[in-house]
């Protein structure tokens, strides 16, 4: 009918624009919107499967010479937002946040990056270096970890071997 | 007025902004015939598929095309999933399901919409454009994004609905019904959209046949084909809908074939939603693809989209080819257009929905 084209119209004049008033105004920005990545670099093992699955090759880690962790990059101009990155973490190191604000400035774009510094956890025996162990990975991987993990999770391999074979030791003697 | 002209339409913007050349021999402004070009959206997507691991690809085959990017992950990730054996679990067959549906609404409002736009019927385009948008919100919402929705990964889906997000579908699509029904209304009874549509680009559902078309196109004209009804992918073996199909073989039955099937779509989310049963989402979020080759096909909007895809036991593909429903579907121009009208070339080539950049990809 053509009439109700008229009601179509006299509705949209009712309503006023469609549109969001932006830059004057607020815009919708639901809370799951896949903006820029922001990265927690306590929560992060520096696993790397960030790196591997990411499209647009955004992710860069980086070892420092004096070993004593990693530089974490994310360059958001070459972010898809796609989210893999945040679907494969295993301990939600990193994630997309609702920010979409990316415009700037063409002398600002090799600033344009996310850049966090994870560093290597140390051995509290024998102060060697060795990659961060966040509780979430424990979780992750043990469930609920028990008294006996605890009491080594923050030990280096070969420490931790050492207290594990003490450990089991004392059992025997038992 | 014997006399035959050959006209050039294209390449840019014959219906949808993109690009594709017609070469047409004219006598008066009737089509005589036409020839067409391609390849001016060429990206060597298949090359550089091959230069991605399988989850980069993921996103690289989601890129192909803004109006089925729900699809063409889709597919490729159930390929994988063919050669990997993986079984994905319920719930994250389910959410496949909706995403797919909700990107098939978005599209198909679109198709019609531009119909309407290249007849000259600006305020109905943009009233489309504006019940469409209800989508889009409803896509950023969900899945953070309002074309590239990335819903799926290997093994399952990437999302997850909470009972919020779940109420806040419901609701969308409740209130999407009356103004879709409203739509519809306006468009089967508009007297210049009906003088503009009906028996316009004839195609016969013999020569639909004959072409192998397949989706919205080979419906308008009759041909019950659905790769959703014929060989069930993800959950739509458990979910009822029936096949919309279309009498009179011109743009607008196919314009109301596409109008009807927003209607299915609403259903099937709605099942979708009362049936999920809760759990994981995902399988094993790091399969090992071993080597060997396999073929995927799903119903995208525009019709049956293929993906054949072989794999070496690496990460990296080691060859990916999709073929996809736009491709059948511009050869049945060749039968739409011939006796046309000059001045309906472009609503002709918008009926079949072409999709350039899958096609050339």
């Amino acid at each position: 009918m053509v009439l109700s084209i008229f009601k179509v119209l006299w509705n949209n004049l009712k309503q006023g624009p469609s549109t969001d008033p932006f830059p004057f105004g607020e815009t919708f920005t639901p809370a799951r919107l896949r903006g820029k990545v922001a990265v927690d670099p306590e929560a992060c093992v520096g696993c790397g499967v960030c790196a591997t699955v990411c499209a647009g090759n955004a992710i860069k880690h980086v070892e420092r010479g004096d070993g004593s962790g990693k530089d974490f990059y994310v360059w958001h101009n070459t972010c898809t937002f796609c989210g893999l990155c945040q679907h494969y973490c295993p301990t939600d190191a990193i994630r997309l946040t609702n920010n979409w604000s990316t415009a700037h400035r063409n002398e600002d774009k090799y600033k344009m990056k996310e850049h966090e510094f994870v560093a290597y956890a140390r051995c509290p025996q024998c102060d060697q270096a060795m990659p961060n162990m966040p509780h979430a990975m424990l979780d992750h991987i043990y469930g609920a970890p028990t008294e006996e993990l605890e009491a080594i999770y923050k030990l280096c391999p070969e420490c931790r071997r050492q207290k594990a074979a003490q450990q089991f030791g004392a059992q025997i003697h038992d | 007025m014997s006399n035959t002209y050959t006209i050039p339409v294209g390449p840019l913007h014959v219906a949808l902004e993109e690009p594709m050349y017609f070469q047409v021999d004219v006598k008066g402004e009737v089509v005589q015939s036409i020839e067409m070009f391609a390849g001016h959206s060429h990206r060597g997507m298949e090359s550089l598929a091959l230069e991605r691991n399988f989850f980069q690809n993921i996103v690289l085959t989601e890129r192909v095309c803004s109006l089925c990017s729900n699809n063409h992950p889709l597919t490729y990730c159930m390929a994988l999933e063919n050669i990997a054996q993986i079984q994905v679990p319920e719930r994250g067959q389910y959410l496949r399901v909706i995403a797919d549906e909700v990107k098939r609404i978005a599209s198909h409002m679109f198709n019609v919409g531009i119909g309407l736009h290249v007849i000259g019927f600006n305020t109905l385009f943009m009233h489309a454009m504006e019940v469409r948008e209800t989508m889009q919100d409803l896509k950023e919402s969900i899945w953070g994004n309002r074309m590239d929705i990335s819903a799926n990964t290997i093994g399952g889906a990437k999302y997850d609905l909470d009972d919020e997000l779940e109420a806040y579908l419901r609701k969308t699509l409740e209130e999407l019904k009356k103004p879709v029904e409203e739509f519809k209304h306006m468009y089967a009874t508009h007297p210049q959209v009906k003088a503009r549509t009906k028996d316009v680009g004839i195609l016969p559902p013999e020569a639909a046949i004959e072409y192998g078309l397949g989706g919205p196109v080979a419906r308008g004209s009759g041909i019950d084909n659905d790769v959703r009804k014929e060989t069930p992918y993800a959950a739509y073996d458990k979910l009822k809908f029936n096949v919309v199909l279309g009498e009179g073989c011109d743009v607008r039955s196919r314009a109301l074939v596409r109008l009807g099937e927003i209607f299915e779509s609403i259903s099937l989310i709605e099942q979708c939603l009362d049936q999920m049963p809760k759990g994981p989402i995902c399988c094993d979020p790091l399969p090992d693809i071993p080597a060997g080759q396999a073929v995927a096909r799903s119903e995208a909007p525009r019709g049956e989209l293929i993906y054949y895809m072989r794999t070496n036991g690496t990460m990296y593909p080691e060859r990916l080819k999709w073929r996809v429903p736009t491709y059948v579907n511009w050869e049945g121009l060749r039968v739409m257009l011939d006796k046309a009208k000059v001045a309906d070339i472009a609503l002709i080539v918008n009926s079949i929905d072409p999709c350039l950049s899958c096609t050339e990809r």
